[in-house]
């Protein structure tokens, strides 16, 4: 039982991290419904930016990683600006729209092996103090607190964010339709650099807290947990923020249970079988938000 | 010449490969579809080729023969419910189909090796095997243009709406589209299996999935020539300039960006349409000369009403 609950709070911890990075994902896909593969490449660069001022410029973690995030969200716009927004205004097929975010994954990730010198960079282990908290035989370590902590009040931030100011009330509306939106005065550029800051700065959290469960920050992630935010807001139904917050937190327990039950070599595989059987039972995913947005001679699935 | 083929052998080879992965990746994108599959079907193809050699003993083409039916199989098996959905998420189920595939290479270690992969297959490919190939593949495509399902998959193409209010179904092309691509990639990951001594799980991952992509829409999804020239320009590039091959990933990158922005059908594309209304304006001019009749009405050949008149007669 201990056991149980050990890899319980194990899960819930990384899968908060997971969280974080897949809302941020689904947020643009559901907003100006451009599928930014890059994502997995922002991330990565928040948590690389964090690692080397923790590590080369000895600043604390939580500057760290405010500034992590404020530089991933930087990139997320600037993205946006060089290519999304060009992409728009030509009305270029969505298509595009990936091929150029892929584009920004080569550069991103390149310009970080160069600057990490192709090795693994790792948080100095000063930077945590590695007090352990037993609860009843479960290990809390302070890391995992902290990681849980910030992922919920980041979570708890964007969806009151969401809920209750106005910019969050124009990002929604512009979610369900921006032609209609901006009819009403609501600028949707401004809700373009919103979207995709808010989405970057999640990203590069996500990134750092990552970077810190594992403690090992390194160029290539990026692809990896791009593929475990594509599960997740498969998952999760695109465009649908519950749904990616909970996708995230199941991913990572159903990955800390694999590890702890059956292999650690089979936790990489679990959620893209997950993926599979959901492509397989319902090809259109859980892709619940937008179902009514098909083309026309697709039948409704 | 004797001493350049010689040195340059595995490059070409290797070029060769490629241009019929390109191939596979084109089919779909011409026919509108946003399949990324590519390089998991090649990696069905290759292992089971693979397998069917080491395993069974059976003889290169057939095994050959083997690792396509294989692919293809697989390809419709995918492009059944996916041809039902919009673009962005066969893009998404598919790339995930291509790391589940890769996944099960690493895992099923009995079957597949695991990270090592399958090893010891014979080297029986020949360069003009490859070259066979492309040119097979290529004459195939060049005369899709000229069947019912080609021009079905260019009307899909050009402007999906379109095409289904003129009576084309788009599932039932984008489903054909789905088994020729199999059945290229099968192919070209036979071959890779029977050219490269072995096949291994890296091969068949996230980045040579983004390199295939990259070929075909830097060179243009439109005319055949797209797919060839887009490969060799990018596998040659870093053998003759070396600061290219050191800053790769990133000239790579902000290329892809500026194509999808400014050149938006990709090189060849691109220069064909220009080349085209150059001569278009051209023979305006000169006709304008000698009796100044009114200006051409259009310049580019019918495709679209002629997949259209056909589907009106069916």
């Amino acid at each position: 039982m201990t056991r149980f609950v050990q890899l319980l709070v194990d899960g819930i911890a990384t899968g908060a991290a997971y969280s974080l990075f897949a809302v941020g994902f689904t947020l643009v896909f559901g907003v100006n419904r451009i599928l930014n593969l890059a994502h997995g490449a922002v991330f990565m660069a928040g948590a690389m930016i964090a690692v080397l001022l923790v590590d080369r410029a000895s600043i604390p973690f939580l500057p760290a990683l405010l500034i992590g995030m404020v530089a991933a969200g930087a990139i997320n716009v600037l993205l946006d600006i060089v290519a999304f927004r060009q992409l728009a205004r030509r009305q270029a097929p969505e298509f595009a729209a990936v091929t150029a975010s892929i584009g920004a994954i080569l550069i991103i990730t390149n310009i970080s092996q160069r600057v990490s010198d192709t090795s693994v960079q790792r948080f100095p282990p000063e930077a945590f103090p590695g007090s352990v908290i037993d609860v009843g035989g479960v290990q809390l370590t302070l890391i995992r607190l902290v990681i849980v902590l910030v992922a919920a009040v980041l979570a708890g931030g964007l969806i009151l964010y969401l809920r209750s100011t106005l910019y969050g009330k124009q990002l929604r509306a512009t979610a369900v339709s921006e032609a209609t939106s901006s009819l009403l005065g609501i600028n949707p550029g401004a809700v373009r650099l919103q979207a995709f800051f808010i989405s970057g700065a999640l990203a590069g959290a996500g990134g750092v807290l990552i970077g810190v469960a594992f403690n090992n920050v390194n160029f290539a992630m990026g692809d990896l947990y791009l593929l475990y935010g594509l599960v997740a807001i498969v998952f999760g139904g695109m465009g649908s923020v519950g749904g990616a917050l909970t996708a995230g937190i199941v991913i990572g327990i159903v990955q800390s249970f694999t590890v702890g039950y059956l292999s650690s070599q089979l936790s990489d595989a679990v959620p893209f079988v997950l993926l599979a059987l959901i492509l397989l039972v319902r090809p259109s995913g859980l892709f619940t938000v937008f179902t009514s947005e098909r083309r026309v001679g697709r039948a409704a699935a | 010449v004797n001493q350049f083929w010689i040195s340059n052998k595995p490059l070409i080879e290797a070029i060769l490969i490629n241009i019929g992965l390109a191939f596979s990746q084109y089919v779909v994108l011409r026919a509108g579809v946003f399949s990324v599959a590519t390089i998991g079907l090649a990696g069905v193809g290759g292992y089971t080729a693979g397998l069917c050699s080491l395993r069974l003993g059976l003889p290169y083409p057939v095994a050959l023969l083997g690792g396509m039916a294989m692919s293809t199989g697989v390809s419709l098996l995918l492009g059944w419910p996916l041809s039902r959905l919009r673009g962005i998420f066969q893009a998404v189920a598919t790339l995930a189909f291509v790391l589940v595939l890769q996944t099960m290479m690493l895992d099923l270690t009995g079957l597949t090796g695991g990270s090592f992969g399958l090893n010891g297959i014979p080297r029986e490919v020949q360069t003009w095997h490859l070259m066979l190939a492309v040119v097979v593949m290529a004459f195939l495509l060049v005369n899709l243009g000229r069947t019912r399902p080609g021009r079905a998959f260019d009307a899909i193409g050009g402007d999906e709406t379109a095409a289904v209010t003129h009576g084309i179904s788009v599932r039932r092309y984008q489903f054909m589209a789905f088994g020729l691509s199999g059945l290229f990639a099968g192919l070209s990951g036979g071959l890779l299996a029977f050219q490269n001594y072995s096949v291994e799980p890296t091969q068949f991952g996230f980045a040579p999935t983004i390199d295939v992509l990259i070929y075909v829409v830097l060179g243009g999804t439109v005319s055949v020539l797209g797919p060839i020239v887009g490969t060799t320009v990018f596998m040659a590039l870093p053998e003759v300039a070396r600061p290219f091959a050191a800053n790769r990933d990133i000239i790579v990158g902000v290329v892809l960006i500026f194509v999808v922005i400014y050149l938006q059908d990709g090189v060849v594309d691109s220069l064909r349409r220009l080349w085209r209304d150059r001569r278009a304006r051209r023979a305006r001019e000169r006709r304008d000369g000698a009796d100044a009749g009114p200006p051409l009405a259009w310049s580019s050949p019918p495709t679209t009403p002629q997949a259209v008149k056909d589907h009106a007669e069916a």
